[in-house]
Protein backbone atom coordinates (compact mmCIF):
# COMPACT_ATOMS: atom_id res chain seq x y z
CA UNK A 1 0.00 0.00 0.00
CA UNK A 2 0.99 3.13 -0.94
CA UNK A 3 0.18 6.97 -1.42
CA UNK A 4 1.89 10.36 -3.13
CA UNK A 5 4.71 10.00 0.26
CA UNK A 6 4.60 7.31 2.42
CA UNK A 7 4.62 3.81 1.66
CA UNK A 8 3.24 0.80 4.38
CA UNK A 9 5.69 -2.11 4.80
CA UNK A 10 4.61 -4.36 7.60
CA UNK A 11 2.57 -1.92 9.43
CA UNK A 12 5.55 0.66 9.25
CA UNK A 13 4.95 3.69 7.61
CA UNK A 14 8.10 4.44 5.45
CA UNK A 15 8.83 7.76 4.18
CA UNK A 16 10.04 7.75 0.32
CA UNK A 17 11.59 10.99 0.91
CA UNK A 18 13.84 10.12 3.42
CA UNK A 19 13.89 5.95 3.78
CA UNK A 20 12.86 5.78 7.65
CA UNK A 21 9.69 4.96 9.26
CA UNK A 22 7.69 8.32 10.41
CA UNK A 23 7.19 7.01 13.82
CA UNK A 24 10.59 5.71 14.47
CA UNK A 25 12.10 9.40 13.47
CA UNK A 26 9.55 11.17 15.56
CA UNK A 27 11.27 9.00 18.45
CA UNK A 28 14.52 9.39 17.50
CA UNK A 29 13.91 13.42 17.31
CA UNK A 30 11.96 13.57 20.92
CA UNK A 31 14.95 11.53 22.22
CA UNK A 32 17.18 13.78 20.91
CA UNK A 33 15.63 16.82 22.47
CA UNK A 34 15.73 14.90 26.05
CA UNK A 35 19.05 14.48 25.72
CA UNK A 36 19.38 18.56 25.66
CA UNK A 37 16.76 18.69 28.62
CA UNK A 38 18.55 16.43 30.56
CA UNK A 39 21.97 17.24 29.66
CA UNK A 40 20.82 20.64 31.30
CA UNK A 41 19.48 19.24 34.87
CA UNK A 42 22.48 17.06 35.14
CA UNK A 43 24.88 19.83 33.87
CA UNK A 44 22.87 22.24 36.82
CA UNK A 45 23.63 19.64 39.62
CA UNK A 46 27.16 19.44 38.51
CA UNK A 47 27.67 23.27 38.34
CA UNK A 48 26.28 23.21 42.32
CA UNK A 49 27.92 20.55 43.23
CA UNK A 50 29.55 20.98 46.80
CA UNK A 51 28.06 24.77 46.96
CA UNK A 52 25.67 24.00 49.30
CA UNK A 53 26.60 26.08 52.64
CA UNK A 54 24.13 23.69 54.50
CA UNK A 55 23.37 20.25 55.47
CA UNK A 56 22.01 17.97 54.73
CA UNK A 57 24.82 17.11 52.38
CA UNK A 58 25.88 14.21 50.07
CA UNK A 59 27.75 12.07 51.87
CA UNK A 60 24.55 12.01 55.28
CA UNK A 61 22.11 11.50 52.37
CA UNK A 62 22.85 8.81 49.78
CA UNK A 63 22.30 5.32 49.82
CA UNK A 64 24.64 3.82 47.08
CA UNK A 65 24.18 0.01 48.10
CA UNK A 66 20.07 0.81 47.59
CA UNK A 67 21.06 2.83 44.46
CA UNK A 68 22.90 -0.28 43.34
CA UNK A 69 20.10 -2.44 43.03
CA UNK A 70 17.81 -0.18 41.74
CA UNK A 71 19.89 0.21 39.18
CA UNK A 72 20.25 -3.49 38.13
CA UNK A 73 16.57 -3.54 37.99
CA UNK A 74 16.44 -0.98 35.66
CA UNK A 75 19.86 -2.03 33.35
CA UNK A 76 17.61 -5.70 33.56
CA UNK A 77 14.83 -4.25 32.54
CA UNK A 78 16.16 -3.00 29.18
CA UNK A 79 17.17 -6.53 28.06
CA UNK A 80 13.93 -7.66 28.99
CA UNK A 81 12.27 -5.00 26.91
CA UNK A 82 14.64 -5.84 23.78
CA UNK A 83 13.59 -9.46 24.40
CA UNK A 84 9.86 -8.85 23.76
CA UNK A 85 10.49 -6.78 20.73
CA UNK A 86 12.57 -10.08 19.42
CA UNK A 87 9.93 -12.27 20.45
CA UNK A 88 7.49 -10.15 19.18
CA UNK A 89 9.04 -10.33 15.51
CA UNK A 90 8.96 -13.54 15.78
CA UNK A 91 5.53 -13.70 16.68
CA UNK A 92 6.52 -15.80 19.78
CA UNK A 93 3.80 -14.17 21.46
CA UNK A 94 4.09 -15.98 24.96
CA UNK A 95 7.52 -14.87 25.51
CA UNK A 96 6.47 -11.39 24.02
CA UNK A 97 3.99 -10.98 26.51
CA UNK A 98 6.29 -12.62 29.44
CA UNK A 99 9.24 -10.04 28.74
CA UNK A 100 6.82 -7.32 28.71
CA UNK A 101 5.80 -7.91 31.33
CA UNK A 102 8.86 -8.86 33.25
CA UNK A 103 9.67 -5.05 32.26
CA UNK A 104 6.61 -3.23 33.36
CA UNK A 105 7.32 -5.11 36.94
CA UNK A 106 10.74 -3.92 37.13
CA UNK A 107 10.25 -0.45 36.12
CA UNK A 108 7.50 -0.65 39.40
CA UNK A 109 10.05 -1.96 41.45
CA UNK A 110 12.46 1.00 40.64
CA UNK A 111 9.95 3.30 41.38
CA UNK A 112 9.19 1.17 44.24
CA UNK A 113 12.96 2.53 44.98
CA UNK A 114 12.59 5.80 44.27
CA UNK A 115 9.56 6.10 46.44
CA UNK A 116 11.48 4.84 49.80
CA UNK A 117 14.44 7.06 48.78
CA UNK A 118 12.49 10.12 48.51
CA UNK A 119 10.29 9.37 51.64
CA UNK A 120 13.27 8.16 53.35
CA UNK A 121 14.94 12.10 52.45
CA UNK A 122 12.34 13.57 53.35
CA UNK A 123 11.81 11.97 56.55
CA UNK A 124 15.63 12.91 57.38
CA UNK A 125 15.17 16.34 56.80
CA UNK A 126 16.18 16.68 52.83
CA UNK A 127 13.66 18.28 50.99
CA UNK A 128 13.66 20.23 47.45
CA UNK A 129 13.52 23.86 49.52
CA UNK A 130 16.38 22.49 52.14
CA UNK A 131 19.89 23.76 49.88
CA UNK A 132 20.94 23.46 46.21
CA UNK A 133 22.07 19.77 46.46
CA UNK A 134 18.12 19.21 47.62
CA UNK A 135 16.84 21.59 44.87
CA UNK A 136 18.61 19.84 42.37
CA UNK A 137 18.95 16.35 42.98
CA UNK A 138 15.17 16.09 43.86
CA UNK A 139 14.84 18.30 40.20
CA UNK A 140 16.74 16.09 38.52
CA UNK A 141 15.43 12.62 39.96
CA UNK A 142 11.80 12.94 39.54
CA UNK A 143 11.66 14.76 36.46
CA UNK A 144 13.72 10.88 35.60
CA UNK A 145 11.00 9.45 37.58
CA UNK A 146 8.00 10.99 35.77
CA UNK A 147 9.46 9.75 32.20
CA UNK A 148 9.98 6.18 34.12
CA UNK A 149 6.24 6.26 35.63
CA UNK A 150 5.16 7.22 31.78
CA UNK A 151 6.73 4.60 30.47
CA UNK A 152 5.22 1.88 32.81
CA UNK A 153 1.97 3.49 31.40
CA UNK A 154 2.54 3.23 27.88
CA UNK A 155 3.89 -0.27 28.19
CA UNK A 156 0.66 -1.47 30.48
CA UNK A 157 -1.37 0.00 27.02
CA UNK A 158 0.94 -1.81 24.74
CA UNK A 159 0.60 -5.25 26.87
CA UNK A 160 -3.16 -4.75 26.99
CA UNK A 161 -3.06 -4.54 23.29
CA UNK A 162 -0.90 -7.89 22.87
CA UNK A 163 -3.19 -9.40 24.95
CA UNK A 164 -6.33 -8.10 22.61
CA UNK A 165 -4.48 -9.30 19.51
CA UNK A 166 -3.99 -6.03 18.32
CA UNK A 167 0.15 -5.52 18.72
CA UNK A 168 1.61 -8.35 16.83
CA UNK A 169 4.50 -9.18 15.00
CA UNK A 170 3.06 -6.56 11.87
CA UNK A 171 3.11 -3.30 13.80
CA UNK A 172 6.25 -4.42 15.79
CA UNK A 173 7.19 -1.28 15.80
CA UNK A 174 4.96 0.46 17.84
CA UNK A 175 6.46 -2.22 20.71
CA UNK A 176 10.58 -0.93 19.09
CA UNK A 177 9.43 3.09 19.35
CA UNK A 178 8.22 2.21 23.48
CA UNK A 179 11.68 -0.24 23.58
CA UNK A 180 13.56 3.22 22.77
CA UNK A 181 11.74 5.89 24.71
CA UNK A 182 12.31 2.93 27.75
CA UNK A 183 16.48 2.21 26.68
CA UNK A 184 16.85 6.33 26.91
CA UNK A 185 15.19 6.44 30.20
CA UNK A 186 17.86 3.58 31.38
CA UNK A 187 20.79 5.32 30.11
CA UNK A 188 19.54 8.67 31.57
CA UNK A 189 19.42 6.82 34.56
CA UNK A 190 23.11 5.49 33.83
CA UNK A 191 24.33 8.91 34.10
CA UNK A 192 22.78 9.71 36.60
CA UNK A 193 23.85 7.13 39.00
CA UNK A 194 27.44 7.42 37.42
CA UNK A 195 27.42 11.11 37.95
CA UNK A 196 25.05 12.03 40.53
CA UNK A 197 25.34 9.55 43.24
CA UNK A 198 28.96 7.72 42.27
CA UNK A 199 30.97 10.88 42.40
CA UNK A 200 28.79 12.98 44.81
CA UNK A 201 27.92 10.60 47.38
CA UNK A 202 31.46 11.14 49.57
CA UNK A 203 30.74 14.91 49.08
CA UNK A 204 30.74 16.35 52.93
CA UNK A 205 30.84 19.85 54.00
CA UNK A 206 32.32 22.26 51.94
CA UNK A 207 34.97 25.22 52.79
CA UNK A 208 32.56 27.46 54.60
CA UNK A 209 29.51 25.10 55.07
CA UNK A 210 27.79 24.66 58.08
CA UNK A 211 27.77 20.68 59.59
CA UNK A 212 24.64 18.78 59.66
CA UNK A 213 23.61 17.75 62.83
CA UNK A 214 20.39 15.86 61.91
CA UNK A 215 17.34 16.60 61.41
CA UNK A 216 15.47 18.44 63.76
CA UNK B 1 49.85 -26.81 -14.82
CA UNK B 2 45.98 -26.22 -13.46
CA UNK B 3 45.18 -29.98 -13.13
CA UNK B 4 48.63 -30.87 -11.53
CA UNK B 5 48.30 -27.82 -9.16
CA UNK B 6 44.63 -29.26 -8.40
CA UNK B 7 46.12 -32.64 -7.78
CA UNK B 8 49.28 -31.95 -5.45
CA UNK B 9 47.68 -28.90 -3.92
CA UNK B 10 44.86 -28.20 -1.79
CA UNK B 11 44.05 -26.42 1.03
CA UNK B 12 45.04 -28.85 3.61
CA UNK B 13 41.05 -29.54 4.70
CA UNK B 14 41.81 -32.99 3.79
CA UNK B 15 39.10 -33.28 1.47
CA UNK B 16 39.20 -32.48 -2.26
CA UNK B 17 38.03 -29.46 -3.31
CA UNK B 18 35.80 -29.21 -0.21
CA UNK B 19 35.25 -25.26 0.09
CA UNK B 20 37.84 -23.75 3.11
CA UNK B 21 36.24 -23.44 6.12
CA UNK B 22 36.94 -24.05 9.91
CA UNK B 23 34.40 -27.03 10.10
CA UNK B 24 36.11 -28.26 7.22
CA UNK B 25 39.81 -28.09 8.28
CA UNK B 26 41.05 -32.02 9.31
CA UNK B 27 42.29 -30.45 12.76
CA UNK B 28 39.80 -27.95 13.90
CA UNK B 29 41.39 -25.40 15.80
CA UNK B 30 38.17 -25.49 18.03
CA UNK B 31 38.39 -29.13 19.10
CA UNK B 32 38.37 -28.84 22.38
CA UNK B 33 36.24 -28.67 25.33
CA UNK B 34 35.95 -24.74 25.17
CA UNK B 35 35.68 -24.86 20.98
CA UNK B 36 31.66 -24.07 20.75
CA UNK B 37 32.59 -21.23 23.41
CA UNK B 38 35.30 -20.08 21.23
CA UNK B 39 33.39 -19.89 18.02
CA UNK B 40 30.60 -18.06 19.64
CA UNK B 41 33.08 -15.54 21.13
CA UNK B 42 34.24 -14.72 17.37
CA UNK B 43 30.82 -15.06 16.23
CA UNK B 44 30.13 -12.06 18.41
CA UNK B 45 32.99 -10.35 17.88
CA UNK B 46 32.25 -10.36 14.13
CA UNK B 47 28.58 -9.02 15.11
CA UNK B 48 29.61 -6.67 17.12
CA UNK B 49 31.74 -5.09 14.37
CA UNK B 50 30.26 -5.90 11.68
CA UNK B 51 27.32 -3.55 11.88
CA UNK B 52 25.16 -5.61 9.75
CA UNK B 53 24.36 -8.85 11.92
CA UNK B 54 20.72 -10.02 13.54
CA UNK B 55 21.41 -10.69 16.69
CA UNK B 56 19.76 -13.24 18.85
CA UNK B 57 18.51 -13.00 22.45
CA UNK B 58 22.29 -15.01 23.41
CA UNK B 59 23.87 -11.38 22.33
CA UNK B 60 21.41 -9.33 24.48
CA UNK B 61 22.21 -11.23 27.28
CA UNK B 62 26.03 -10.96 27.04
CA UNK B 63 25.21 -7.26 26.62
CA UNK B 64 23.42 -7.32 30.22
CA UNK B 65 26.09 -8.99 31.44
CA UNK B 66 28.64 -6.64 30.46
CA UNK B 67 26.30 -3.83 31.75
CA UNK B 68 25.69 -5.55 35.14
CA UNK B 69 29.38 -6.51 35.39
CA UNK B 70 30.70 -2.92 34.56
CA UNK B 71 27.78 -1.21 37.27
CA UNK B 72 29.57 -3.47 39.85
CA UNK B 73 33.36 -2.37 39.04
CA UNK B 74 31.43 1.41 39.26
CA UNK B 75 30.54 0.36 43.17
CA UNK B 76 33.84 -1.19 43.93
CA UNK B 77 35.99 1.43 42.29
CA UNK B 78 33.62 3.78 44.34
CA UNK B 79 34.32 1.75 47.50
CA UNK B 80 38.47 1.98 47.24
CA UNK B 81 39.48 5.37 48.93
CA UNK B 82 42.55 4.75 47.26
CA UNK B 83 41.22 5.12 44.03
CA UNK B 84 39.35 8.14 44.90
CA UNK B 85 41.60 10.89 42.93
CA UNK B 86 40.71 9.33 39.74
CA UNK B 87 37.05 8.76 40.81
CA UNK B 88 35.12 11.93 38.03
CA UNK B 89 37.21 10.37 35.16
CA UNK B 90 36.71 6.81 36.09
CA UNK B 91 32.92 7.28 36.40
CA UNK B 92 32.66 8.76 33.43
CA UNK B 93 34.42 6.69 31.15
CA UNK B 94 32.71 3.53 32.90
CA UNK B 95 28.91 6.00 32.66
CA UNK B 96 30.22 5.96 28.55
CA UNK B 97 30.89 2.83 28.08
CA UNK B 98 27.73 2.01 28.69
CA UNK B 99 25.50 4.43 27.13
CA UNK B 100 27.24 3.57 24.28
CA UNK B 101 26.38 -0.01 24.54
CA UNK B 102 22.82 0.56 25.01
CA UNK B 103 22.42 2.89 22.63
CA UNK B 104 24.46 1.14 20.46
CA UNK B 105 23.28 -2.57 20.80
CA UNK B 106 19.71 -2.02 22.69
CA UNK B 107 18.36 0.64 20.89
CA UNK B 108 19.94 -0.92 17.75
CA UNK B 109 21.22 2.41 16.15
CA UNK B 110 24.50 0.62 15.17
CA UNK B 111 21.96 -1.44 12.67
CA UNK B 112 19.55 1.06 11.85
CA UNK B 113 19.20 4.07 9.57
CA UNK B 114 22.31 6.42 9.37
CA UNK B 115 19.77 9.24 9.80
CA UNK B 116 19.26 8.16 13.36
CA UNK B 117 22.33 8.08 14.26
CA UNK B 118 23.38 11.86 13.18
CA UNK B 119 19.86 13.23 14.81
CA UNK B 120 21.03 11.31 17.90
CA UNK B 121 24.56 12.21 17.74
CA UNK B 122 24.03 15.62 17.08
CA UNK B 123 21.87 16.82 19.53
CA UNK B 124 24.09 14.34 22.18
CA UNK B 125 27.08 17.11 21.20
CA UNK B 126 24.52 20.21 21.91
CA UNK B 127 23.73 18.80 25.13
CA UNK B 128 27.37 18.01 26.23
CA UNK B 129 28.17 21.25 25.05
CA UNK B 130 25.47 22.86 27.62
CA UNK B 131 26.69 20.82 30.29
CA UNK B 132 30.03 21.82 29.86
CA UNK B 133 29.01 25.30 29.59
CA UNK B 134 27.05 24.92 33.31
CA UNK B 135 30.37 23.65 34.91
CA UNK B 136 32.64 26.55 32.92
CA UNK B 137 30.29 28.84 33.81
CA UNK B 138 29.88 27.59 37.62
CA UNK B 139 33.95 27.09 37.90
CA UNK B 140 34.13 30.57 36.76
CA UNK B 141 31.45 32.16 39.30
CA UNK B 142 33.22 30.66 42.13
CA UNK B 143 30.87 29.61 45.53
CA UNK B 144 27.46 31.26 44.49
CA UNK B 145 28.47 34.79 44.34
Amino acid sequence: MSSNNITVHHGEEINNSTGVSNKKLLMWAFLGSDVMFFGTFIGTFMAYRNKSLNGPYPADTLDIPITTVSTFVLLMSSLGIVLALHYLKESKMGLAKFWLFAVIVMGLIFMGFQVYEFSHFAHIGMTPQVNLFGSTFFTLTSLHGAHVSLGILWLIFLLYNEFNGNLTSDNAVDLEIAGLYWHFVDIVWILIFGLLYLITAGDGVPPGGIPWEGAH
Amino acid sequence: MSFLKDLFEHDGNGWWKIPKTSEAEPNPKNEHPFGDFIKRTKAFIVWLTSGKGHAGPAYYWVIALILGLITLVEVWWFEQDGLRYILVPAMLGFSMVKFILVVAFFMHLRFDHKLFSWIFVTCMVIGVFIFSLFILLSAFHGYGN
